[in-house]
């Protein structure tokens, strides 16, 4: 049977069944242009189509695609919400940094540490979020690094100067942040206005 | 006080110079005085000249090119900041020279008039895509996010004014209209509609740019606002209230990324041939060293090949030159091609050839010069010792040099 499928379905497959993001501003393994492929809408037909028959799904988000499966129920919830503890903290500490990481922002853990280093509010952020190998700040906030670029959030653009570039798949982690509803708010917590703390 | 320069003298400066005028057009208000003297395509005196003609300036040691310098390259590059100033310059100039006109109806006037129109149809142009630039580098790259917010804010003004002064010049346009026909001028009339149909097409233009902007500052201020929830939820999270006070439980359960639910990337078993090949053996080897297993380590590679191995090579087959060897057997009525072969004395160089060795050119010989040959289809036999010091006996077709064919016949017959 033909699928029509692009020369670069493996790469894809390979890149999603481990469970991590194609972004369409990465650019190691060809990311982007392999973004470029999936959003294609003929193509994106195809693989759907393909991948279903796996029990893959392909979801989209802006400008990132990953996979779900079907029909299956996420089952290891305990696990899955200490991941996700773990990634309110880190949103929240960049968040409160005065250079705000974003999509596309590019920045060196030395320049986070350093920040947090200046900061007490900052510093006890960080100190608390817990990881394992974190003697000093810096090999902290490199830890962090690490852990993002696992879940393919962030990349490193370069080895020496410890360049990361933020992803596109981060705005998963905004939306899911989005997602949560805080009930019964105390009234006058929702006139910041405009103000991030910092 | 600057020299007097003129045009050619400029020219020549900025060209003699050129490689240092782009160094620092490339890396504006950032190299020093002894940076840039460090470099080899500079001496401290033309240095000193280009400071004289105000080409560069410096400023608390640093170095920057005249900034008209600067602003006609990016005008001609169509990039650098959104200045719509010069298009209000050149909107009032216009309309001072309708005025004259209107006064003298005189050709000069008409000339300008012609001009400043068609600069203000470039101008526009060029700011528009100038902010299209801005608008998209700024999104992107302005890390600081109070700064990015301010400067697409800024954009948007630009494109308000520069809409402004579309309007103005399809005003000044449509007030002129009648002294315009009155003028009969043809190329006035093809650069009015040029105009005035690219007025609208930039209209446009900033409309999506207007858009795009919008859609940034959204994002923008999307980011923000999750930003601050993400500090709210964190805050309540420190309460130990996350799960009772939030849905947190139910996003998190919801979340379907396959990464985050366990799976692993589908593993495969590594195929039992790929192990003997040397890539399998790097493979086997990295795993043994890592898990300390001598018996994966026992087989190794086959040894480097010899440096001279091709030389070695080469220089045996030119000794063996079976053509020669041939001629000599041909040219021969002793023995048949087995005997000649078997009792044939090598030059030493060759070394000693075996007789396995012997028999390969037999069959090599026969295969390839079979036309030179006479075959009698009659077997023969050689009797030998192997290694092992039996006595064997081989069979063989009797071969002989056809040109000698009866000659070798009656001798074959003598000695059967």
């Amino acid at each position: 049977m033909d699928y029509k499928l692009p020369k670069q379905t493996h790469e894809i497959f390979s890149i999603m069944a481990r469970g991590h993001f194609i972004s369409s501003n990465g650019t190691k393994d060809n990311m982007g242009k392999l973004y470029d492929i999936i959003n294609n809408p003929e193509n994106f037909d195809h693989f759907q189509e393909y991948f279903n028959i796996i029990r893959y799904k392909i979801e989209r988000g802006n400008n990132f695609f990953y996979f779900s499966k079907l029909e299956e129920t996420n089952s290891i919830i305990e696990k899955k919400l200490e991941t996700f503890e773990k990634y309110i903290d880190i949103i929240d500490l960049f968040a409160s940094m005065d250079n705000k990481i974003t999509i596309g922002s590019r920045f060196r853990p030395s320049e986070i540490a350093e920040e947090c280093n200046a900061n007490v509010r900052l510093k006890q952020k960080l100190q608390k979020i817990p990881l394992y190998r974190s003697e000093t700040l810096s090999n902290k906030v490199r830890e962090i690094c690490d852990l993002m670029t696992r879940d393919s959030f962030l990349e490193k653009e370069d080895e020496v100067s410890e360049n990361y570039k933020v992803l596109d798949s981060y705005s998963y982690l905004m939306d899911m942040i989005n997602s949560i509803a805080i009930y019964e708010e105390p009234p006058g917590s929702e006139n910041a206005g405009g103000i991030i703390y910092n | 006080m600057g020299m007097q320069v003129n045009v050619k003298e400029l020219l020549t400066q900025l060209y003699y110079n050129r490689n240092v005028i782009e160094f620092l057009f490339g890396n504006r208000d950032s190299i020093t005085v002894n940076e840039l003297l460090g470099r080899d395509d500079i001496t401290a005196e033309q240095y000193q000249k280009l400071i004289n003609y105000e080409i560069l300036y410096e400023h608390q040691s640093v170095v920057s090119v005249n900034d008209a310098v600067i602003a006609m390259f990016e005008d001609f590059m169509e990039i650098g900041e959104v200045t719509p100033g010069f298009i209000s310059d050149y909107i009032n100039e216009l309309k001072r020279h309708i005025r004259y006109y209107q006064e003298g109806r005189e050709n000069r006037f008409l000339r300008s008039i012609k001009k400043y129109l068609k600069r203000i149809n470039n101008a526009i142009s060029r700011e528009i895509i100038k902010l299209q630039k801005n608008v998209d580098d700024t999104y992107k790259n302005e890390s600081n996010y109070r700064i990015k917010l301010q400067k697409l804010e800024d954009y948007r003004e630009k494109r308000d004014t520069i809409i402004e002064f579309i309007r103005k010049t399809e005003d000044v346009v449509d007030e002129t209209r009648n002294l315009f026909t009155l003028t009969n001028d043809i190329e006035l009339y093809g650069i009015v509609g040029v105009l005035k149909s690219s007025l609208i097409e930039n209209l446009d233009y900033l409309i999506e740019i207007q858009t795009d902007i919008t859609d940034y500052i959204n994002k923008i201020q999307f980011q923000l606002d999750v930003y601050k929830k993400a500090q709210r939820i964190k805050e309540i999270k420190d309460h130990g209230e996350l799960h009772y006070k939030t849905n947190f439980r139910e996003v998190v359960k919801d979340i379907n990324p396959i990464g985050f639910n366990g799976h692993k990337s589908p593993r495969t078993k590594i195929p039992i041939d790929f192990l003997f090949t040397d890539d399998g053996y790097m493979l086997c080897q990295r795993v043994a060293e890592k898990y300390k297993i001598t018996r994966l380590m026992a087989r190794r590679m086959a040894d480097k090949l010899p440096s001279d191995f091709k030389e070695q090579h080469v220089e045996n087959s030119v000794r063996l030159d079976t053509s020669a060897l041939v001629d000599k057997f041909l040219s021969q009525n002793k023995h048949n091609l087995f005997e000649f072969l078997a009792n044939y004395k090598f030059p030493k160089a060759i070394g000693n050839i075996t007789f396995e060795e012997r028999i390969t050119l037999f069959v090599e010989i026969v295969l390839e010069y079979d036309k030179a040959l006479d075959f009698k289809y009659r077997l023969q036999y050689y009797e030998y010792e192997d290694a092992e010091k039996r006595k064997k006996k081989l069979g063989y077709t009797l071969i002989l040099p056809k040109k000698e064919l009866k000659k070798e016949g009656k001798k074959k017959r003598l000695a059967d």
